[in-house]
Parts: structure tokens; sequence; C-alpha cells
């Protein structure tokens, strides 16, 4: 016996109440920054300017908030961040998703310390793409990143196979006030991601799992 | 710095109360639609590799199958909370995702009283989006 029961599209996420008003408070970039609803998230990201551990929580798939232990290499400086990220906006098709946060953080150094910006996603099986623009403000200066991946998938794994990702980077800051342009390499597998990169002798390590 | 905090925290109750209150009314703005149901006597729209319904069925002697399709399930780590979340209700005894065509096949016991709204929202609930639903009897 069969039966089969057709959905009607979801409603539109109704997003007005994201306004200006939460803008300051909102996260940073990385890829997938909200798990799904309950789930919890850790990542360790290295790279010239920063070592992050990053703890996140979301009570839906449309939030995460969590803390981010930041060891900064450029200012020397060590401190947590409270971080939350809100789904703006997502589009499920067959073959692609496509996603828009709102991301920010306050430090717990000082008031003067704290993140805003927003980052976009649009993934199929084979391609992803992304950009992140945040505006970071520190008690002795201020500055913005600018970042786009591009990356393509050399094969199509299933379901609990290895899926490796061919990934290019570029991105910049207002400080170093110069674009970088790298290659990376990103693997996951079940509920763990690796990404590697290198570009002038300094590596990009992102490690992420889901649980 | 504690202002700060403080500040947070109140700003992130707001927003979980609010996107809590934005799901419910999400889930409840479907409930009546959902309640149709035809049958799809051979199956033909799930499009299903029998091979890999057979393999899937194996050892399951009696029971439900739920043939569902989905709308966003486009990489792995997307698919991961649905399993996760199907295996929380004992009644469920294999679930396999096909992320080439979009599907997921779930196996219930022969107890299961299967509610579509409840599949509907375990997607919800995953981000990605249910858009139909075919039962077989084992």
């Amino acid at each position: 016996m069969r039966y089969a029961y057709n959905i009607p599209p979801m409603g539109i996420f109704k997003k007005a109440f994201i306004s200006g008003t939460f803008l300051f408070i909102s996260g940073i970039v990385i890829a997938r920054p909200i798990s799904w609803s309950g789930g919890s998230t850790f990542m360790y990201k290295s790279n010239f300017m920063y070592t992050s551990y990053y703890y996140h929580f979301s009570p839906t798939y449309k939030y995460s908030v969590g803390f981010e232990i930041i060891d900064d290499k450029h200012f020397k400086d060590e401190y947590i961040n409270l971080r939350s990220t809100i789904l703006l906006d997502r589009k499920n098709t067959k073959e692609s998703q496509r996603n828009l946060y709102l991301t920010g953080a306050i430090s717990t150094k000082t008031e003067d310390n704290f993140q805003y910006g927003i980052h976009g996603d649009w993934e199929t099986r084979r391609i992803f793409t992304s950009f992140a623009y945040i505006n970071k403000h520190t008690d002795t200066k201020d500055f913005t990143e600018n970042e786009f991946q591009l990356g393509f998938a050399p094969y199509v794994g299933e379901y609990n196979d290895l899926h490796t990702w061919m990934m290019f980077k570029t991105k910049r800051d207002t400080i170093n006030n110069d674009w970088q342009t790298y290659p990376f390499i990103k693997f996951f597998k079940g509920d763990f991601l690796i990404e590697l990169g290198t570009k002038d002798s300094h590596w990009d390590i992102h490690y992420m799992i889901r649980f | 710095m504690y202002k700060n905090i403080f500040l947070f925290m109140t700003v992130q109750l707001s927003l979980l109360s609010h996107v809590q209150a934005n799901d419910m009314q999400d889930h409840n703005s479907h409930n009546h639609s959902i309640g149709h149901v035809h049958m799809d006597v051979d199956g033909s729209k799930s499009k299903i590799d029998p091979d890999k319904y057979k393999n899937f069925i194996k050892g399951l002697s009696a029971g439900q199958v739920a043939i569902i399709d989905v709308k966003g399930m486009v990489c792995d780590f997307c698919a991961r909370g649905i399993e996760k979340t199907f295996y929380d209700d004992k009644e469920v005894k294999k679930v396999s995702v096909d992320l080439g065509i979009g599907k997921v096949l779930v196996a219930y016991s022969k107890l299961k009283k299967i509610d579509v709204d409840e599949i509907k929202n375990i997607f919800l609930i995953n981000g990605q989006t249910a858009t139909k639903v075919i039962i077989n009897q084992l």
C-alpha cells in the first residue's frame, strides 16, 4: 500500500525583525555558522592574523550563539568574543542552497571591542561560492575584512563518503590593505571538516566538528 | 564590559523567543493543507533506484517506509541533523540519505503512526524543505 502526501512550499521567513537594531551584535564568517536545531559545533581556526577556538550552539536552524577564544597574533592580545549568527534568508532548491547570515560579536575585553558583518553562500553538490564582509572594532584600531571563496568538487560523493573540495579564497583587510588569493583544500566526512591552505609560508587551517 | 555582556544576553534571549515564535508560525501555517492524501500506486514519481530500495528494505520483515523528497539537501553536513533527529525516534529502524536525488528513506516499525507534519518538521528544524512524502507498507 502506498500513500503520497504533497507538502506545499514553506512560508517565507519573516525577517523583518532582524533590523539594524541587532546589526551590531552579530558574529563573524565561517562556513555553516549555524547547525541544526539543538546542534553544537566546535571550530578551530588558525591563520597569520589569529588563532581561535569557537564553540556555538544552535537553538534553532536560524540562529546560533557561542563564544570564541582568540589569540590575536597581529595585536599580540588574547580575549574572548561572545558571538551570534542569524540566518537572514535561505533558499532551498532540489539542486542548491543559498544562505545569507548576519553575524557579530562583542568582546569581553572592553566596550570598544566588537564586530559585525554579513556572510552569504550558495552551494550545489559541485560548486561552492561565498562572500563575507566584516567590520572589526578594537580599542586601538578599526578595520574591515572582505573575503570571497569559490570552490568545486572534483567528484560528487555519496552520503557518508569522504567529500573533497578544491577552493580558492581571496581576502583583504584594511590593515594590510592588499588582496591575498590562495588555494586551499577542504575535506569532510561525517561530522568532521578540515580546511588547509597556505600563502607566503603562512598556513590557514580550519577544523570543525558538529555534534 | 559587564554592560556589553548584559546587553548581549538580553538580545540573545529576545532573538531566541522571536525565532521560536517564527518557527511555530511556519509550522502551523501549513497544518491544514497537509492532510490532503492521495495514492501514488506505482511510485514512479519517487525515482528511487530499485536496487537501492531493495537493499534498504532488506532485513525489514514488516513495517513502513517513508520516501521523502527534500529541497536544500546539497551536502553531507546538511543531512547530518536529519539522520540524527530521525534516530531519536525509537520506532525508526533505518534511515538512508540519497544526496544525488534529494531523497531520504525512513523505515519505521509497523506500530508507528506516521505523521507527515512530524516528518516535515524534522526537515524544517534542520533547515531543509520536505516537499513530498510517500509511505510504503512492507
